[in-house]
């Protein structure tokens, strides 16, 4: 009797915890549709602000519900909303929250349960996924109404097919960018090794590594690589302005035939050990240059801010340089990342409301702010030509080169096997031969590129008059065969 | 005849407490285990990236097949899992049975040993990454400092050594585990054996090898079982510590899986659910094969023994 009575109440209190989680989850979906719903707009909705304080819409405003993942500006992107929501007369509440882990599952996840929000950070979303399936919605009608807006953002000069634009819709529009790849060095250990300033040409570069390395018996080393894309760092973009790169636009397929030459000279830096011994993660690495373990590191815009606050280097004054080339003369564009566009969620049941709020992230006073807090670089020659560079820091060393562009995207495929950053470092490394790298490079990225246009899962481009100084300003077309 | 009634509703009582009772684990085990199994099934003929999926025929199939990575990944697997089990079963089983004889601060060091076990997998990733840096790494310096090794050995950067230095991780993170499954069965042996075997005048080898192991067997054939499955479904150690590299070396087949079905930070490639789910279920099939091989070879030895 004694041992039903425990059957029974355990049964009891296993029944109550699942009826308990389903509870819990109501309350909390109750919750999720309050706060992030594009689509419940009405005042008074509860909101979760991007620092977690709870904040309420008041009574009678649209509330415009905003995601975005970039967390490093939420102190100034939080006080501007804090602004607006205050003092705009378009009766507009904006909801920011920061997704920063697995970003664009979320999105569609909240898409297709129906409580997307309205606005969305769109730079780092890939149209192939995001506007091909119409979760996203083209900006042009909004944007060619808008002279102020075109006047500050240059929307049409800085659209980059594939990653911003499709087919002559823009699904949204650039307010920065991250430069592309630059050499930060340690001026005091390059000055000691005789050298005034960083060489041009790459063969020059790792002999001024390898004088380093070899003058400093162990306690610092020419050049640092991280484990994290390694090849992208440093030679990959020495290939990109000496005009070699991995996709060739004018026949639609990818060739790394041209990486030969500058896989054997990386090579140097392992094989003859000039490189610091351990490849670790980038924030390791970077510790490790501001400690004055070795004299040469590359990397984007953001070391800018890294070496200023978040691992300032203090024992030594470091410089900026360009990244050298095989031949010293630059032959192609560099890469650089736009940066801070919005997009428009196709669910939003107040779009124009969005567009609203787009205008006010990419309006002149707030891009103005944003770019002097040395968040990013300006993108658009406006803007440029409007920010006080005094107040950017560090970030001026890395104002934009001639040079540099955007490449277009190029097919977005199924690869089998190792992706061509991957084996190419691993070349670099001779841990594989370079020949054999290029040719299974060639064959499986061909391969992949043929099934996938063949089974419609993507199309080849092909820019008939590519030129690798302009990447981006020749005649695109998509074919899909 | 009424006794057989009784019997019968009373049955049919504890029937419905123990369905009560089980319903919500099958509930939840449908829904999370065999749900999902059954959905990825759904995809291993597309190209699936999350959001679109095209249908491919068998060519996910052919890809597999002609994939030299993956199954390279694969024979890597097995190498990770035979270091990993040749060293830490013999070494938990040892510590179990030093930690078993009564001494001073065993359940100290029992604690210390089985910590591990609660580290996250993450930390000690970085923890070991750390301890095996070419340059200033505690490991070198130990060595170099008792005269055993004369230049680092780059325990991450070479091909020759990686194997070696996710092994010692891996030992280290799940030796206090094991030790615990050897401890607990080792509490379940009578103590009146070890007393006969002791006024027979055995020695502690002797004990060890004729009563402790033989009346161990059961137990050492689950944790074998346990040991074997979770060693081929390693990955997110090796993730941390060394990425699979270098060139692959260490690349077992989960990890890739793992790469291809949620991307890498390396990888320009978009992520493949449709191929990644069809080589789930291949790696589901050799972790499947090897537990069952060693379930034949368990029996066949309990047959002879």
């Amino acid at each position: 009797m004694k041992k039903k009575l425990i059957s029974m109440m355990l049964t009891a209190a296993m029944v109550a915890s699942l009826c308990a989680c389903g509870g819990d989850n109501s309350a909390s979906s109750n919750t999720d549709s309050g706060q992030s719903s594009g689509n419940a707009s009405t005042a008074n909705s509860d909101t979760q602000s991007g620092d977690g304080q709870q904040t309420q819409a008041p009574e009678g405003t649209t509330t415009i519900e905003v995601w975005t993942n970039d967390r490093h500006d939420l102190e100034y992107v939080e006080s501007m909303i804090e602004q607006y929501n205050q003092s705009n007369s378009d009766g507009i509440f904006i909801n920011l929250s920061v997704i920063t882990e697995d970003y664009q599952n979320m999105l569609a996840l909240a898409y297709n349960g129906g409580t997307a929000p309205d606005v969305v950070g769109a730079n780092s979303l890939p149209l192939n996924t995001f506007a091909d399936t119409g979760i996203l919605i083209p900006l042009n009608d909004y944007i060619d109404a808008d002279e102020t807006f075109q006047t500050v953002n240059e929307p049409y000069e800085h659209a980059y097919e594939g990653l911003n634009l499709r087919n002559g819709n823009i699904y949204g529009v650039y307010s920065g960018m991250r430069s592309g790849v630059r050499v930060e060095y340690n001026k005091d250990v390059v000055e000691a090794a005789g050298y005034s300033e960083i060489p041009a040409k790459l063969e020059d570069y790792i002999n001024m590594a390898k004088t380093i390395t070899e003058q400093n018996g162990g306690s610092c080393y020419g050049i640092g690589f991280t484990s994290s894309s390694p090849f992208e760092r440093l030679l990959e973009m020495s290939a990109q302005v000496s005009g070699i790169f991995y996709y060739d636009y004018v026949n639609g397929k990818y060739d790394f035939s041209g990486y030969k030459e500058i896989l054997e000279l990386g090579q140097r830096f392992i094989s003859e050990d000039i490189a610091y011994p351990d490849q670790q993660a980038v924030d390791n690495m970077r510790a490790l240059f501001a400690e004055g373990q070795f004299a040469l590191w590359s990397n984007a815009s953001q070391e800018a801010s890294v070496f200023t606050d978040q691992i300032p280097v203090n024992g030594f004054e470091w410089g900026v340089a360009p990244v050298p080339s095989i031949t010293g003369e630059i032959k192609g564009a560099l890469q650089t990342t736009p940066s801070k566009s919005y997009g428009i969620v196709s669910s939003s049941k107040n779009k124009d409301q969005a567009w609203k709020v787009i205008q006010f992230f990419q309006s002149e006073e707030f891009i103005k702010g944003y770019l002097e807090n040395g968040y990013c670089l300006p993108i658009s020659t406006y803007m440029d030509g409007v920010i006080d560079k005094s107040k950017i820091g560090r970030l001026a060393d890395f104002s934009m080169l001639e040079y540099e562009s955007v490449y277009p995207q190029p097919p977005i495929i199924n690869l089998t096997g190792d992706d061509y950053r991957i084996v190419l470092w691993n070349a670099v490394m001779d841990y594989v031969d370079i020949d054999d790298a290029i040719e299974d490079l060639n064959t499986r990225y061909n391969e992949a590129l043929d099934a996938d246009v063949a089974s419609g899962a993507t199309k080849r481009l092909v820019i008939s008059d590519y030129d690798p100084l302009h990447p981006n300003d020749g005649t695109m077309t998509y074919l899909e065969e | 005849m009424q006794k057989t009634n009784k019997e019968k509703t009373k049955f049919s009582r504890d029937d419905l407490v123990a369905g009560l009772m089980l319903t919500p684990a099958i509930v939840f085990l449908i829904v999370c285990s065999i749900y999902p199994f059954i959905w990825i099934f759904r995809y291993i003929c597309y190209d699936y990236n999350g959001f679109t999926a095209t249908f491919t025929g068998t060519r996910n199939i052919t890809r597999m097949l002609s994939d030299k990575t993956f199954w390279n990944s694969v024979g890597h697997t097995f190498e990770y899992a035979a270091y990993k089990l040749i060293f830490i079963i013999p070494l938990s089983l040892l510590m179990a049975v030093l930690l078993n004889m009564r001494m001073k601060l065993a359940n100290l060091f029992r604690g210390m040993y089985f910590m591990p076990t609660i580290i996250s997998t993450s930390i000690s990733g970085m923890i070991f990454a750390f301890i095996f840096a070419t340059q200033n790494g505690i490991a070198n310096s130990i060595l170099q400092g008792m005269g055993i090794i004369d230049s680092p050995i780059k325990w991450l950067m070479s091909r020759d050594w990686v194997m070696v230095t996710v092994t010692i991780m891996a030992i280290w993170g799940g030796l206090g585990n094991y030790m615990l499954y050897f401890t607990t069965g080792m509490n379940g042996l009578s103590e009146d054996v070890y007393e006969s075997a002791k006024i027979d005048g055995a020695n502690g080898v002797q004990t060890f090898f004729r009563i402790t192991l033989p009346m161990l067997a059961p137990v050492l054939k689950v944790v074998l079982m346990l040991a074997i499955t979770s060693a081929f479904k390693d990955y997110e150690a090796i993730m941390v510590l060394s990425k699979g590299g270098p060139g692959n070396r260490s690349m077992v087949m989960f990890l890739y899986i793992y790469n291809l079905i949620f991307g890498s930070t390396d990888s320009t490639s978009q992520a493949q659910i449709g191929y990644g789910a069809l080589l789930s279920i291949v790696a589901a099939v050799i972790v499947g094969a090897v537990t069952i091989i060693y379930n034949i070879v368990a029996k066949k030895l309990d047959d002879v023994v």
